[in-house]
């Protein structure tokens, strides 16, 4: 017993060591941010935990998240301080008004360039039915025959979004607003983000037929090279998305068909981040945008890699030094290579 | 000194290799065999979905009722079909029906092929030592392998839906069926089996009647276990596509809503208490059978 209690005071004045030589050098304090749990907004929390520990000698913690508790989080408990990635159309309203109440900062409006929601074919699709190409999802929805779903061989499968997703909702209520169940389609529920890869890496492989849900950029448009659809409608307008497509069922009672919202995503961040961070910190956040193509790359390295975000931010800053020496100053760029 | 402090890992790019080099090689093995093992499940799909299509088609007060017969033939007691009955009907009030009828169904089915599959291997467990030793540490590891673990080679093979959800549920729900029927033939007693061996009877006889009839109350604790680990794995399930009482709980894990993760998570337990106490009475009426009152 007394070597076991010994062994464990001198870890805990170790550790204790440990961190005070880590804050001992920080200009900024200790920040939280989310790990959110898709490889691009993990790649991104990884890097900034790095950037900002290495060059501006701030104390990251990463803690777990996802779209809506992440936010759900920040917004009632002001933690964790940053999310790199906000996908901001499944928060629109209670986004605006934490804004406008100045307890979030929208740091950075595009930290990823070329990004966006859609419905999208896998390749093997259009090799089987040549006819498909240049559809617009209006005229697909009228052969459903070509995606036969496998519980009922008689009706079209559509892949929506997992339960629990901003997008859920959305799809949801555009597969009513199209008349898809009419026109002899189902929503199949993928169940989670494992799923809906899943079912699109076994179409992929086996050449099967695939319509669905899916967003760029991600490892699985730029493996799989699936093909975005043309909605074939325009944009129905704010209100009809904001009050009725991002709802729950019994809250839109009559959605328009509309093509899919443009993709907002925000690196957001709360007001703690401001001060504890520092302008320094807030400053690399807002130059700190990715290219769509880096970003693509880096993510097909990381599914062919299963590497974690940790390895992958490590590989993006070795091998793109020209990407992120333009976010940093010339000072905090030295010392970050200097602690890769 | 090194040595000591630092572990020796093995290389970097060597390990790299060896985890790309498995799952390509199970990539080959899928894009190759997938369509054929997914035919192969066809009939059971069939079963699952003309049995779920059965529930929901029926009109409630009807499955309400045959619970209630179902459940007095089990249990022989009014507390439990009221019970179970009232149960139902609130399960259907909060608007769970069509989810509750979905996991019923898949409970149903996983039950029926736990049995089938799982009766078999416990006799030949009870049957030869080196089978039994075999497969223990299998059985060990189907319940302590997280279950995202082989979700993944499951969604490689088959893709989402009812079937990869079935079998993810039937790898957890197995293992308990398994040992308690292995337990049971091997706990009969020596006098008995010396007893039909004097008279004669052959290996199969015995099985037949005395093993397996002298064994049947502690399967019938494997099946209700078994009944008890598919219901909790019904979440997992729903993680793959799998329709039922776990979509709303997904739903509500990710978007916090605790009413109805509450409410959906209660009917599951319903469900399991129904159940449990419907196939434990029923065991325990077929122990009095045999007069082996505690």
């Amino acid at each position: 017993m007394k070597i076991i209690k010994r062994l464990l005071i001198s870890t805990i004045v170790a550790l204790g060591f440990i961190s005070f030589s880590i804050s001992a050098n920080a200009a900024c304090g200790k920040l939280v941010i989310a790990n959110q749990n898709w490889a691009s907004a993990e790649l991104m929390a990884n890097v900034d935990k790095v950037i900002l520990e290495k060059g501006y000698g701030c104390e990251v913690e990463l803690i777990p998240g996802a779209t809506m508790p992440t936010f759900t989080s920040m917004d009632e408990k002001g933690e964790p301080d940053m999310n790199p990635e906000q996908w901001a159309n499944a928060v629109y309203t209670p986004l605006k008004k934490a804004v406008s109440e100045k307890r979030l900062i929208i740091a950075n409006k595009a930290p990823i360039t070329g990004l966006g929601e859609g419905w999208w074919l896998t390749p093997g699709t259009i090799k089987k039915y040549p006819d498909i190409k240049g559809m617009t999802a209006i005229q697909i929805l009228e052969h459903p025959e070509w995606f036969p779903s496998k519980e009922d061989p008689s009706k079209g499968a559509f892949v929506g979004c997992p339960a629990g997703w901003g997008c859920q909702l959305a799809n949801a209520n555009l597969f009513r607003a199209f008349e898809m169940e009419k026109k002899g389609w189902v929503l199949i529920d993928p169940g989670s983000a494992a799923g809906l890869d899943g079912s699109i890496s076994k179409a992929a492989d086996s050449g099967n037929p695939w319509f669905g849900y899916y967003w760029n950029p991600t490892s699985m448009v730029g493996k799989y090279g699936l093909v975005p659809v043309d909605f074939g409608v325009k944009f129905a307008g704010r209100d009809n998305w904001d009050n009725c497509i991002t709802l729950a069922e019994q809250d839109c009672a009559d959605p328009k068909p509309t093509a899919w919202t443009k993709s907002e995503v925000n690196s957001i961040v709360t007001a703690n981040f401001a001060k504890t961070g520092g302008k320094d910190a807030l400053k690399y956040v807002k130059k700190r945008t990715y290219p769509g193509v880096v970003m693509n790359g880096m993510l097909v390295y990381m599914a062919d890699n299963q590497a974690e975000g940790a390895d992958a931010a490590i590989e993006f800053l070795k091998k793109h030094e020209d990407v992120w020496g333009k976010w940093v100053s010339s000072d905090a760029k030295k010392k970050i290579k200097a602690g890769l | 000194m090194e040595f000591l402090t630092k572990f020796p890992v093995m290389e970097r790019t060597t390990l790299m290799e060896l985890k790309k080099g498995i799952d390509f090689a199970f990539r080959q093995f899928s894009r190759k065999y997938g369509d054929g093992i997914e035919s192969f499940f066809d009939p059971l799909l069939f079963f699952l979905i003309r049995l779920e299509k059965l529930l929901l088609n029926t009109p409630w007060p009807l499955i309400i009722i045959t619970l209630g017969i179902l459940a007095w033939l089990g249990s022989r007691s009014w507390k439990l079909v009221v019970g179970s009955m009232v149960a139902f009907i609130l399960i259907g009030y909060f608007g769970m029906w069509k989810d509750c009828m979905a996991t019923v169904a898949i409970i149903t089915v996983c039950t029926i092929m736990c049995i089938t599959v799982g009766i078999p291997i416990g006799i030949l467990m009870a049957k030869s030592n080196r089978v039994e030793k075999a497969m223990l540490p299998v059985l060990d590891m189907m319940q302590t392998i997280p279950s995202f673990v082989y979700l993944i080679p499951i969604l490689m093979l088959l893709g989402i839906g009812k079937i990869p959800g079935l079998i993810a549920v039937c790898i957890y729900a197995v293992p308990p069926i398994v040992r308690l029927t292995n337990l049971g033939i091997r706990e009969v007693d020596k006098e008995a089996i010396e007893a039909s061996t004097a008279f004669g009877a052959t290996t199969f006889q015995k099985l037949k009647s005395v093993q397996i009839p002298l064994a049947l109350p502690t399967i019938f604790a494997g099946v209700n276990q078994t009944i008890m680990m598919a219901l909790a794995m019904v979440v997992i399930a729903s993680m793959i596509g799998v329709k039922g009482l776990g979509v709303p709980i997904l739903r509500a894990i990710s978007n916090q809503y605790l009413a109805l993760g509450l409410f959906n998570g209660l009917a599951i337990v319903a469900l399991a208490i129904i159940f449990d106490r419907i196939t434990q009475k029923y065991g325990q009426r077929m122990q009095k059978h045999r007069g082996q009152k505690k």
